[in-house]
């Protein structure tokens, strides 16, 4: 996780030596412990059964990736970006605050992603035929799917920092440098992380592989566009349609792009294609990948992709509800379940919604909250969420038992006990 | 460099004057860089013939006798390709062989041969015509949204130069010729790299423009100034996700390891773009990486993509990479050059622009060994008032710009060498037609 690597380099010099210190030797492979998992344990640790859940997973398929690896302390490049990322430092650009939420931002930890399929790979095992030098015995998994572990992470890390940019479209922005510079080393190092993620696939020498992820990235960048936006790309809730439809997924053609118009305007699909496209593919198809990389039926790889997919939906749900509990306040995002079945429930609320059309800042964050408060949002998401764990943790059942099921199982549930 | 690139001179004069260049720092890193990239060697005489693709087998006889004579008149040329691999205007031609192979070179100069009437836009008018739509058509089925496909399609107009998948074809067919004969098509996947090489490039320059806040490109308006910068930047992820799925579509895991390289190169010439070196001749040398990393390597490497694809084996996939490159690097220092003395009208986008982004290129790194006050210009980026215009009139007084074009033509002169090692045919005239287009284009 390079960026939460930058940030610990900026804003928290001490926690530097903890990554090199925590340098584990797995069979064959360096590993390097992560000065993230300390890092996020001080800045969670109101919320104890999670991070419980997510350092025990950690240890039971050894350290999550080799992502905070030593050759990416070494690399050039990012030695180049921390240098720049320094001297952004004090302007308002958001790329600090991308690379800052990577290290802190507890539940949406780039690191679990890859830690989920590490679990799943070593609760699935992998068919007899792979030759034991490309197993990493010690973790119960193959090298190539802790490659594919770290492709899932840069891949994700490299689309939120893109996310991250600002736009300066002329005339309306104030491209005043720093902003500018701020963009240039955001998009450059989402660039590099996503050329880097080309090149460990393509090293994987599985086309099949290179190209589901690839669908993956395809979805990322499409999700961006899904619906009405504001000035600055961020999303507002289609206008509400009176007529439902049902969201379909055909799980059978993964690697084709989804359908969008349909399901605009229609609380649960809508909230359903934005978050498929913009986590549940990428997740999904990193388990259905890490499953074919072990050798396993097409059947079996389907339901990683459904495990992927559902346990990501339920993790967003998850997200969207934490604004709306007691004693939160702040922004939240209008895209989240809770805003969209209100904005169902009650379409005049979208009134409201529109004055962001210009900029989400635009909208009155009070009035919407009282409206989720108040009508039946949060329950739908809640109902929603456990649909999702439920269809997940069915996934997770056809598996035989194993300590990597049961640290599945347990992250599922901390996020239940929300 | 105070001394002078003789031009027009006998070769071997040439060659040894330019061997003597006194301010020789630069030169030996140049060479020594380009050395280090040119490593391939051949000892034995050529071969890379292999008689099956698919279902087709060529007629076996007459095609080893036809490599015999091939391979006899090769061997002179064969014979000097050690040294000549790593030929440079700075290195000493320490045996005959060079020389000779330099003067035949120098015949076989780009545009000074009458017969090369080929225009390979013409020869391949068909073939590119179709890359376009069938990019777009790619592009179209990736999704289903109208204003990420308008996007991503904006620079796909059909008003590029589309260099990279000329070449590519051109090589495809070249070389497709060269171990099949008549037997020989344009194969339904190296149809696909020339495709994805003009994907991947369109990708870059997306990002580019976001980068780089340029207002205009191939005379319209820019993407950047056209849609909003974070669209922008997804749009190009999303070129390049489609690029990549097509990749994986060849099933080929050499090629994918091959063009996913191009991708980490030009990721990595971007970031060296933005330090800049202390000294002089690690600038020259840190010039010529990044220029092989954002410019040669896409070029190189589809090239030698199509060429494996054919079938062939590593000598021959290795000498159409080196034509790749050194058509690539060729093709950026003329860049550079045009970046001086081209009018924005003719380039669609305006000049002086690399000044402007604060980038040193070969005309101002050659000029500075002359007007030494470029130095700090150079390293404070040219940022301070008056830098550009300074910077400019520096590099006309100086022999920058007739120092770029020499280089860039030995690129182009080896790029020819090593297209004649292919067996003739119309498309290898073309890629000795696509050097002297590199090398004498006017935008």
């Amino acid at each position: 996780m390079s960026f939460s690597k930058l940030s610990s380099v900026i804003v928290r010099r001490k926690c530097l030596p903890a990554i090199t210190v925590a340098g584990v030797n797995f069979g064959n492979r360096k590993t390097f412990g992560t000065s993230n998992t300390l890092c996020t344990k001080l800045a969670q640790e109101k919320k104890p059964d999670w991070n419980r859940a997510v350092s025990e997973a950690e240890k039971i398929v050894g350290y999550p990736t080799s992502f905070l690896s030593l050759r990416w302390l070494l690399s050039d490049e990012i030695a180049n970006v921390a240098l720049h990322l320094r001297k952004l430092v004090g302007s308002n650009h958001p790329l600090l605050k991308t690379a800052k939420s990577l290290l802190y931002n507890g539940k949406n930890n780039m690191q679990a992603w890859g830690l989920i399929v590490l679990l799943i790979s070593k609760a699935a095992g992998h068919s007899a035929d792979i030759p034991e030098l490309e197993q990493d015995k010690a973790a119960g998994v193959l090298h190539s799917q802790r490659a594919l572990a770290e492709v899932t992470e840069m891949i994700r890390t490299s689309h939120l920092v893109h996310k991250g940019l600002v736009n300066l479209q002329a005339p309306l922005a104030d491209a005043s440098g720093d902003m500018m510079f701020g963009n240039k080393i955001a998009l450059l190092s989402g660039d590099y992380l996503l050329s880097n993620s080309c090149a460990e696939l393509a090293n994987l020498r599985n086309q099949e592989l290179v190209e589901l992820m690839s669908s993956a990235v395809r979805d990322l960048a499409e999700a961006e566009f899904v619906g009405p936006r504001d000035k600055q790309n961020n999303p507002l809730p289609a206008r509400p349609r009176s007529d439902i439809v049902e969201y379909k997924q055909f799980t059978d053609k993964t690697l084709e792009p989804l359908v969008v118009s349909e399901a605009l305007g229609n609380a649960r699909a809508e909230w359903t294609l934005r978050h498929v496209l913009n986590a549940g593919s990428l997740l999904g198809k990193s388990c259905q990948g890490t499953l074919k990389l072990a050798g396993h039926p097409l059947e079996l790889q389907e339901q990683g992709y459904l495990f992927g997919k559902h346990l990501a939906l339920a993790w967003q749900a998850c997200l969207d509800r934490e604004p709306f509990l007691p004693n939160v306040s702040g922004s939240f995002s209008l895209v989240s379940a809770p805003v969209m079945f209100t904005l169902q429930h009650d379409p005049t609320l979208y009134e409201e919604i529109e004055k962001g059309q210009e900029s989400v800042d635009d909208v009155d964050y009070e009035v919407v909250r009282k409206a989720v408060l108040t009508g039946p949002g949060l329950e739908f998401t809640k109902k929603l969420q456990k649909e999702h764990s439920t269809a997940a943790l069915e996934v997770l059942n056809q598996l035989p038992a194993s300590d990597a099921r049961t640290a599945l199982a347990n992250i599922i549930a901390a996020m239940q006990d929300l | 460099m105070r001394r002078v690139f003789a031009l027009g001179e006998n070769p071997v004069t040439t060659v040894l004057a330019m061997a003597s260049i006194g301010s020789g720092r630069l030169c030996a890193r140049v060479q020594e860089k380009l050395c280090q990239w040119g490593q391939y060697t051949r000892r034995e005489a050529y071969s890379c013939v292999r008689t099956k693709i698919g279902s087709q087998t060529a007629p076996r006889v007459p095609q080893e006798r036809q490599n015999e004579k091939h391979s006899q008149s090769l061997a002179a040329t064969a014979a000097s390709t050690v040294s000549a691999g790593c030929w440079h205007p700075c290195s000493r031609p320490e045996i005959a062989g060079t020389a000779r192979s330099f003067s035949t070179m120098r015949t076989q100069q780009p545009g000074s041969l009458p017969e090369y009437q080929i225009d390979p836009y013409h020869l391949l008018e068909d073939d590119l015509k179709d890359v376009y739509i069938y990019i777009r058509d790619a592009l179209r089925r990736g999704t289903y949204q109208d204003d990420l496909y308008e996007i991503a399609t904006y620079y796909f107009d059909g008003h590029g130069k589309a260099i990279r998948p000329m070449v590519a074809i051109l090589m495809a067919r070249a070389i497709n010729y060269h171990i099949y004969k008549e037997k020989s098509g344009l194969l339904s996947s190296q149809r696909e790299v020339a495709m994805i090489s003009e994907m991947i490039h369109t990708a870059s320059l997306v990002h580019d423009d976001v980068i780089d806040q340029s207002d205009f490109r191939r005379g319209k308006p820019s993407v950047n100034v056209m849609w909003n910068h974070k669209k922008v930047t997804m749009a190009g992820d999303f070129i390049l996700a489609v690029a990549s799925i097509m990749i994986a579509r060849l099933r080929n895991n050499d090629v994918t390891l091959v063009l996913s390289q191009v991708v980490t190169d030009l990721v990595q010439g971007e970031f060296m773009q933005l330090g800049s070196k202390e000294t002089e001749n690690e600038r020259f040398a840190h010039y010529l990486t990044k220029t092989y990393r954002k410019t040669a390597s896409l070029i190189a490497n589809s090239v030698k993509s199509v060429t494996m694809l054919a079938g062939a084996d590593e000598q021959l996939a290795d000498v159409s990479y080196q034509y790749g490159r050194n058509l690539g690097l060729a093709f950026q220092l003329v860049d550079d050059l045009l970046d001086f003395v081209s009018s924005s009208a003719a380039m669609g986008k305006p000049t002086a622009a690399d000044l402007k982004l604060g980038l040193a290129t070969a005309p101002v790194l050659f000029a500075c060994e002359k007007y030494p006050e470029l130095n700090p210009m150079i390293m404070r980026r040219f940022q301070e008032p008056g830098d550009v215009e300074r910077a400019f009139d520096l590099v006309h007084k100086s022999r920058g710009l007739e120092q770029t074009q020499y280089l860039a033509k030995q690129h182009c002169q080896e790029a020819v060498r090593l297209a004649n090692l292919l067996e003739e045919s119309p498309y290898q005239k073309g890629l000795i037609v696509a050097a002297d287009y590199v090398l004498n284009r006017m935008k």
